[in-house]
């Protein structure tokens, strides 16, 4: 480690005056750290940190302080000595604190850096997503001919852009390598309120078609690929073999959703037939800034008052679609949501599990304290002088156990950052949240306020000479007891709550990993090129697939090999329409729809897919052969339901479309396709042959570690065509863990969640049971010295401590079913109301509660009945 | 300076450790010599604090030299006894051979 602790740090530098001494003395403590540690330092830095006050005035002196900070410093003192005679209750309330508050911030810390934290630009709450919607009502992307009559149109946006992920691959550099890009029109900027920090915006006339390529670079490729060059103005990057003019870096802070490397013009592709088509959806979506005062609803009734006209103008493309303007920053977080929420709701139980637990100690010491309040209540003490005591007595702990908490929370969320699975986004902005530790302090400390005072209006509020009485008669802390076992259920029930969410996530994982995937998902690496630009014409494209299947099968550790356009779990970016030839031709709105899949000779063998009927690709499928194409159970299914598909014929497009007729060879079983929750889709295998694409997967089954054989790989596609950057390189195993990340985390904090739950709800179980058997042990000797047997003792006091639990645990059953919807968006598989889980939280909850009331049961049960007598 | 000031024990451990390093001692060096001479441990913030009363008591004084970069560029405290110090040294070595004298024999210590 090369810098010190950065907590301790942060409070040694509050600790020390910001002058020359305390420097030297921060200084000093840097340079002995380097030698002897962070322990070391730790320890060193408490040292100073407990003396804080002579460093930070005085030095030495002390001012004499005034009648009331007197009164207050001794009330602390007599405070900490109170504490120090009870070390178990204080260990008790501090831990208490310490994990609720922790857990809680560390939590909401990462939940809040990751999904929560707002759009880093210019009044986000005015930029509006847009996009159009299918006549089915599923999302489509914007087809570039009507974003052209959005910006005419649109009167409720003062400024529209669109735009569209785009990978690049950068040559012209000394190693060709994949960038990640964004396809902007010209306006992006103005929308977004941003301005270059270097050069300027794009032109505005950048979209029209054939306008020389301008390209804006993000502050980070600047500075890492681009030496920082302040005279990079007007260089040229090659990007997919097209030359686009640097005009502009933009400022360091600004984000677009996720990091870019490069934000390049429309004109080199403006007029290419894939955007001038109104039918082709290619990727985009619209980004606009309300005008000053004008609604998103307003936008959105514009944008679909738009649509519907452009329906009538262009009935052919457009019939059924319509569009949907929504808040930018909704949006972003839409499919995140459902986890947030649930998260959020967990940790609010646990804080408040956290508060009753505490409520629950100081209502014990409280009634414990009865007496010693009344004796000093009947000297004279007077209410305010009691209650102040009690107040500083509270806050102190509240303090301490803040304190703890804090650090606990640092901790825990450098281990949760360390777990976190890989791909998870924005972990790198994960911060200490200063407003949750805030919250959670504040709650801590109110909670400790209003029962640490609870005892001290009781005592006061009495005569002296009454209370001394009563305390003795151990009558006085009945109400109390009453209190504290209503908490308990209270706290029993928060933890059921808890614990049936982490037994339905944990199921939920259960159930993905354990989902049939179609295919054999070991041993499988995969990885992506991309053949852009005009060299890489269709005949150039078919030999560089040949030559590269056969290169990367002679690979020493690759048994098996194929090429295709999409992979299973990661999806497809080719989804079209489709006809059956021997269907009568739908209504244009309900046209099937299927993900069409091009694939290499081989690509079911190395997947180790089914293949259910019918043949699968061979080297007789070549680009002169028929075409032909495999298609999926689904599709078979839903289109030719019990017949034979094998020998039918379907088209890509809409019946009306010049598209060739293929003949269906073969059918395969279903693959997870989209992640592992989604459905299936109906899909169609063509091949790759048939349909050469640019952008290409290998797919590649070893003998060992698949990763092992990336560099071999690599330098065969090096030495096909050394400007073919490898991308996207990752093994199935990969690519499954992270389409269920999300899954998983949510899991994750549900379970440590519910772990420290438990721990509290036994602890304070224990803590009740406990205290009833000291207050009762007179009582129980009684009914021992009359007969009562020890097994008898015992189960009156396990029987009476389990009785809350189980009040606890019908009550939390309720809550937990009352709560299932919410949750509901997390499980997979799994009912919220899964009966199975609920059984096994109950006993798993009711397991743990009998063993904390059987210690203290234990306990009673070996009363010695003369002992507990002789105690009158 | 009528009267030479009084010494505690650690205070007095304290100026022979500044005395001993010669011009100039940093806080790291005082703890050092304190470890490998005297064998005590010492908590950073006792050090500091004891080295501020002493300021306090014009035993010591210190300057301040630009750090290095293992320190990240912050100064440091270079301590020197003052004329005090060493008046208060000598006043306490006088008391402790006075104390000390003729009690070699019970103590079964080698004279030195």
């Amino acid at each position: 480690m090369t810098t010190p602790p950065r907590f301790a740090r942060w409070l040694l530098d509050r600790a020390l005056p910001d002058d020359v001494r305390g420097d030297t003395i921060r200084g000093d403590l840097l340079e002995e750290f380097r030698v002897r540690g962070a322990w070391w330092y730790w320890r060193h830095a408490l040292s100073i940190v407990v003396r804080s006050r002579r460093f930070r005035r005085g030095r030495g002196r002390e001012e004499k302080p005034s009648m009331v900070i007197e009164s207050i410093w001794n009330d602390l003192k007599y405070a900490v000595r109170a504490y120090a005679k009870a070390p178990s209750f204080t260990l008790a309330v501090v831990a208490t604190l310490a994990l609720g508050i922790g857990a809680s911030t560390a939590i909401f810390s990462m939940v809040n850096g990751i999904l929560l934290q707002p759009l880093p630009l210019h009044d986000p709450g005015r930029l509006l997503y847009i996009n159009e919607i299918s006549p089915t009502g599923g999302r489509m992307t914007v087809s570039w001919p009507t974003f052209l009559d959005w910006v005419q149109r649109a009167r409720t946006v003062e400024s529209i852009a669109d735009s569209r992920e785009e990978p690049f691959t950068l040559t012209g550099v000394e190693r060709a390598r994949r960038i990640r890009g964004r396809r902007v029109t010209a306006g992006f900027l103005t929308v977004l309120d941003v301005h270059p920090a270097l050069g300027r915006d794009l032109a505005r006339d950048a979209d029209r078609p054939n306008a020389p390529g301008e390209a804006l670079v993000s502050d980070a490729f600047w500075r890492t690929a681009l030496d920082a060059d302040p005279h990079i103005v007007g260089r040229t990057l090659v990007l997919d073999n097209v030359a686009y003019s640097i005009v502009g870096v933009l400022p360091p802070e600004f984000v677009y959703i996720r990091p870019y490397d490069v934000f390049a013009s429309m004109g080199p592709i403006s007029g290419t037939a894939q955007l001038t088509e109104r039918g082709n959806h290619s990727g985009f979506y619209a980004v606009g800034r309300l005008r000053p005062g004008v609604t998103v609803d307003a936008a959105d009734g514009e944008f679909k008052a738009i649509a519907a006209s452009l329906e009538r103008e262009y009935p052919n493309t457009n019939a059924g679609v319509t569009a949907r303007a929504e808040r930018l920053a909704d949006r972003v977080v839409a499919d995140i949501r459902v986890t947030l929420l649930a998260l959020f709701g967990a940790v609010g139980f646990l804080l408040l599990i956290a508060c009753v637990n505490v409520a629950n100690l100081l209502i014990a010491r409280g009634a414990a304290r009865q007496h010693e309040l009344a004796v000093r209540a009947a000297l004279g003490g007077g209410r305010l002088r009691l209650t102040l005591q009690m107040l500083v007595e509270s806050t102190l702990i509240s303090v301490v156990g803040g304190a703890l908490g804090a650090a606990v929370a640092f901790w825990l969320l450098r281990a949760l950052i360390a777990v976190a699975p890989d791909g998870t986004p924005r972990v790198e902005s994960v911060r200490l949240d200063a407003d949750a530790l805030l919250f959670a302090l504040a709650s801590a400390a109110v909670c400790g306020l209003l029962f640490g005072l609870f005892p001290a209006f009781q005592a006061s509020g009495v005569h002296g000479q009454h209370a001394l009485v009563r305390a003795r008669a151990a009558g006085a802390s009945a109400g109390s007891h009453r209190l504290r076992r209503a908490l308990m259920v209270v706290e029993t029930a928060l933890a059921i709550v808890l614990l049936t969410g982490a037994g339905l996530t944990m199921r939920t994982l259960q159930e993905l990993t354990r989902l049939d995937t179609g295919f054999r998902v070991d041993h499988l690496l995969t990885m992506r090129v991309m053949l852009a630009g005009e060299q890489w014409s269709e005949p150039r494209r078919r030999s560089f697939s040949n030559d590269l299947g056969e290169r990367v099968r002679a690979v020493p550790g690759v048994t098996k090999a194929a090429l295709a356009y999409s992979l299973p779990i990661d999806g497809s970016q080719w989804n079209s329409v489709f006809v059956a030839a021997d269907k009568p031709a739908p209504v244009r709105a309900e046209t099937p729809s299927a993900a069409f899949s091009p694939v290499g000779v081989g690509y079911f063998d190395t997947l180790a897919m089914r293949v259910v009927r019918g043949r699968v690709f061979d080297a007789r499928d070549s680009e002169t052969a028929p075409l032909v194409v495999v298609i999926n159970e689904s599709l078979a299914r839903r289109v030719w339901p019990g017949e034979d598909p094998v020998g039918k014929r379907l088209k890509q497009g809409w019946s009306d479309s010049r598209t060739p007729w293929r003949e269906v060879v073969g059918v395969v079983g279903d693959v997870k396709f989209e992640g592992l929750t989604a459905e299936t889709p109906m899909q169609v295998y063509v091949p790759l042959p048939q349909q050469p694409m640019r952008s290409v997967a290998i797919i590649v089954r070893t003998t060992a570690e698949p990763a092992a054989v990336t560099h071999a790989i690599e330098d065969v596609v090096r030495g096909i065509d050394k400007d073919l950057p490898l991308y996207s390189i990752r093994t199935m195993d990969e690519m499954l863990d992270a389409s269920i990340a999300r899954q998983r985390m949510s899991m994750v904090v549900f379970v440590v969640f519910a772990g420290v739950a438990l721990v509290l709800a036994s602890i304070g179980l224990y803590g009740v049971v406990a205290h009833g058997v000291t207050e009762r042990t007179h009582e129980i000797g009684v009914r021992m010295a009359l007969g009562a047997e020890r097994r008898h003792v015992l189960a009156l006091v396990v029987r009476q401590g389990l009785s809350m639990a189980v009040l606890g645990t019908v009550v939390g059953c309720a809550a937990a079913l009352a709560l299932s919807r919410s949750i509901e968006g997390l499980l997979f598989h799994v009912a919220p109301t899964d009966p199975a889980t609920f059984a096994a939280v109950i006993v798993m909850l009711l397991g743990v509660a009998t063993i904390a009331c059987y210690v203290p049961a234990w306990r009673a049960a070996r009363v010695d009945p003369t002992q507990a007598l002789r105690a009158e | 300076m009528a009267e030479p000031a009084y010494l505690g024990e650690f205070e007095h451990l304290l100026l022979l450790a500044v005395l001993r390093l010669g011009d100039g001692a940093s806080g790291p060096d005082i703890a050092r010599e304190l470890e490998q001479r005297a064998g005590r441990t010492v908590s950073r913030g006792h050090l500091y604090t004891s080295l501020d009363r002493l300021e306090d008591k014009g035993l010591l004084r210190w300057k301040a030299v630009a750090g290095a970069a293992a320190r990240e560029g912050l100064p440091r405290r270079l301590y020197t006894v003052t004329p005090g110090g060493l008046a208060a040294l000598r006043s306490a070595r006088d008391v402790l051979r006075r104390m000390w004298r003729g009690l070699d024999g019970v103590l079964k210590e080698p004279a030195s």
